[in-house]
């Protein structure tokens, strides 16, 4: 799974162990990083808390946290439903959900995530608006009122640029927990599925009652990790005009001219969740390998 | 494998031909590369600078220009030709004629223009900044070169709006602007932020309003007239004045370009340089004279 995700705190072990015996080693295996982010951010904490432009900045900034979380889970969670069908899609043996599952995925990897929301919010909604408005024409002309005008009257409007912005982040991110998902079911051994079938279980019983709880607590840490990028992709969908916390930044430094306090507070904001969504995820997978 | 090798290579190959069937013309040329001189007749460094008026002579030097290249009619990219244009290159090329330098034209951003000018990264903005206190305080004006008015755009068959009073009024009704201008500043004075929707570059806002996911967009008026031309099927502009401003171009505090550059600006205005351009980019009813500016 080598695709977009940095992981910021997953790597435990270094590769290489320095050859130092006593202090020098553990010199080396001193966090330094994190103490080092730890400075940085004490450092921001304390200039946002002391100083006047860092406090207006960042009273600005706040606004937007709602939309920004919002829009993180709300997109997460279709992006969840989505990756699950696309990823049994991939593994079926019916020829035409496997090739559906498998032209998303390509499709939707294959395009960079900000124009896919371009995409997205400019073109595929419009157009469906027009397929819905003309799907609603023909309804009335057969005689389903009702209905018809219901999707007549469905106008660009009724689909806000904060909606558009969850629908291309859950589209994309779909893509890719969709091979999450794929792999945590192939990860799972093929003696699993002929024991419970051979307990009589039906195929679908055997996927959701055996692999399906094996594979997704193996996956856990990956769809976790998925979360933190996601929470850092939410930043491009500013480009909509939609109020998160990065578009909020921006018209505060369009207004004042102080684009420092603007991005270091921004920065910060962005950096204390994903470090602490990224312990989280750590957390929880050492108390996973536990149980084991 | 080989055989699906070979057909997502022909598969590659007709996207290649169908993207080519597509555009007659050649791709558009880079517009940050080399000095674009659109329209203005090439600088010849050794010929002797502007006639009569006694301007400065800036002796050939290049003197890099800011634009953002998607700010009607100021600049944008020339559908037809591909190639930059707009008022902002005809005068640049002007003011360069008399003044004897070279503009180098670059493509910048909206947002942080202002600030890269200030932070020295270019020597000049065109793009129709209007001068503020609070800009003026970053960076120099020019003298300013145009008054303009905001005004509203709105949708050509839109019955409910006739001024911003009924945007108030009516809490339905979504506004659009750029991110980082004066029509932002001007919008927040008469609605709360959540009803504004602010775009990194006007084409975005105006494509908003066009697909009906705001309802107006505050623009000044001679931009608006830009994207009117554009989509004169579709657009109209509404209202009274929302606020009244002038343009200048912006140079680092302190750049020795301030004093000849006005003085140019000027010399434009009594050659008729800058009516004959104005008229050619802001549409029959936009008229003034330098003693308008005052």
């Amino acid at each position: 799974m080598a695709h977009h995700t940095a992981r910021p705190l997953a790597e435990s072990e270094p590769a290489l162990k320095p050859k130092g015996k006593g202090a020098g080693k553990r010199l080396v295996e001193i966090p330094w990083w994190f103490i080092g982010i730890m400075v940085i951010a004490l450092w921001a904490a304390f200039t946002i808390l002391t100083s006047a432009n860092y406090r207006q900045a960042f009273s600005w900034i706040i606004v937007g946290i709602t939309v920004t979380i919002r829009t993180s889970l709300a997109a997460y969670a279709i992006a969840i439903v989505l990756g699950l069908i696309t990823g049994l899609g991939r593994i079926s043996s019916n020829v035409v959900f496997h090739n559906a599952a498998r032209m998303y995925v390509e499709l939707v990897r294959g395009i960079p995530m900000l124009v896919l929301i371009f995409f997205i919010a400019l073109v595929g909604v419009p157009m469906a608006v027009g397929v819905f408005n003309s799907l609603g024409a023909w309804l009335i002309s057969i005689g389903l009122e009702g209905l018809g005008t219901t999707l007549t009257s469905m106008s660009n409007q009724a689909v806000p640029m904060n909606i558009r912005a969850i629908i291309a982040l859950s589209v994309t991110y779909g893509a890719f927990l969709a091979e999450i998902f794929r792999a945590g079911i192939q990860s799972i051994g093929r003696g699993q599925m002929e024991a419970a079938r051979s307990l009589g279980m039906s195929n679908g019983g055997a996927m959701r009652y055996v692999i399906l709880p094996q594979a997704i607590r193996n996956v856990l840490p990956a769809l976790g990790n998925d979360f933190v990028a996601m929470v850092k992709d939410s930043s491009l969908v500013s480009i909509l005009a939609v109020r998160d916390i990065t578009q909020v930044a921006r018209l505060y430094a369009g207004s004042t001219f102080r684009f420092r306090e603007a991005y270091v507070t921004l920065s910060v904001m962005y950096l204390t969740m994903t470090l602490v969504l990224s312990l989280a995820v750590q957390q929880f997978e050492r108390r996973l390998r536990k149980n084991d | 494998m080989k055989k699906f090798a070979l057909l997502s290579l022909l598969v590659a190959a007709g996207l290649v031909l169908a993207a080519c069937a597509g555009t007659p013309t050649a791709a558009p040329a880079e517009p940050t590369a080399a000095p674009a001189e659109p329209t203005a007749a090439p600088v010849e460094p050794t010929a002797p600078a502007a006639p009569s008026a006694g301007l400065p002579d800036l002796g050939g030097r290049e003197v890099t220009v800011a634009v953002e290249n998607a700010y009607l009619p100021f600049n944008y990219i020339d559908p037809d030709s591909g190639e930059p244009a707009g008022w902002d290159y005809e005068v640049w090329g002007e003011i360069c004629r008399v003044l004897n330098c070279v503009p180098v034209y670059t493509e910048v951003a909206w947002e942080g223009m202002i600030q890269a000018v200030a932070d020295g990264q270019f020597d000049i903005a065109g793009d129709g900044i209007t001068i503020t206190p609070e800009r003026a305080e970053i960076v120099d004006f020019s003298d300013g070169y145009i008054i303009i008015d905001q005004r509203l755009l709105v949708r050509l068959d839109e019955t409910r709006i006739e001024s911003m009073d009924d945007i108030v009024a009516d809490t339905n009704l979504k506004l659009g602007t750029q991110t980082g201008t004066t029509n932002y500043e001007t919008a927040t004075t008469f609605l709360p932020a959540d009803r504004i929707q602010a775009f990194e570059q006007f084409p975005f806002a105006v494509q908003a309003l066009i697909s009906g996911d705001v309802d107006a967009v505050i623009i000044d008026e001679v931009a608006g007239q830009g994207y009117l031309g554009e989509n004169a099927d579709k657009l109209k502009l509404v209202g009274p004045s929302l606020s009244s401003d002038k343009l200048g171009f912006i140079f680092p505090l302190g750049s020795d370009l301030v004093e000849p550059t006005n003085a140019a600006i000027k010399a434009l205005y009594d050659s008729g340089f800058m009516e004959q351009t104005n008229l050619k980019y802001f549409g029959p009813d936009f008229k003034i004279t330098y003693d308008d500016l005052g």
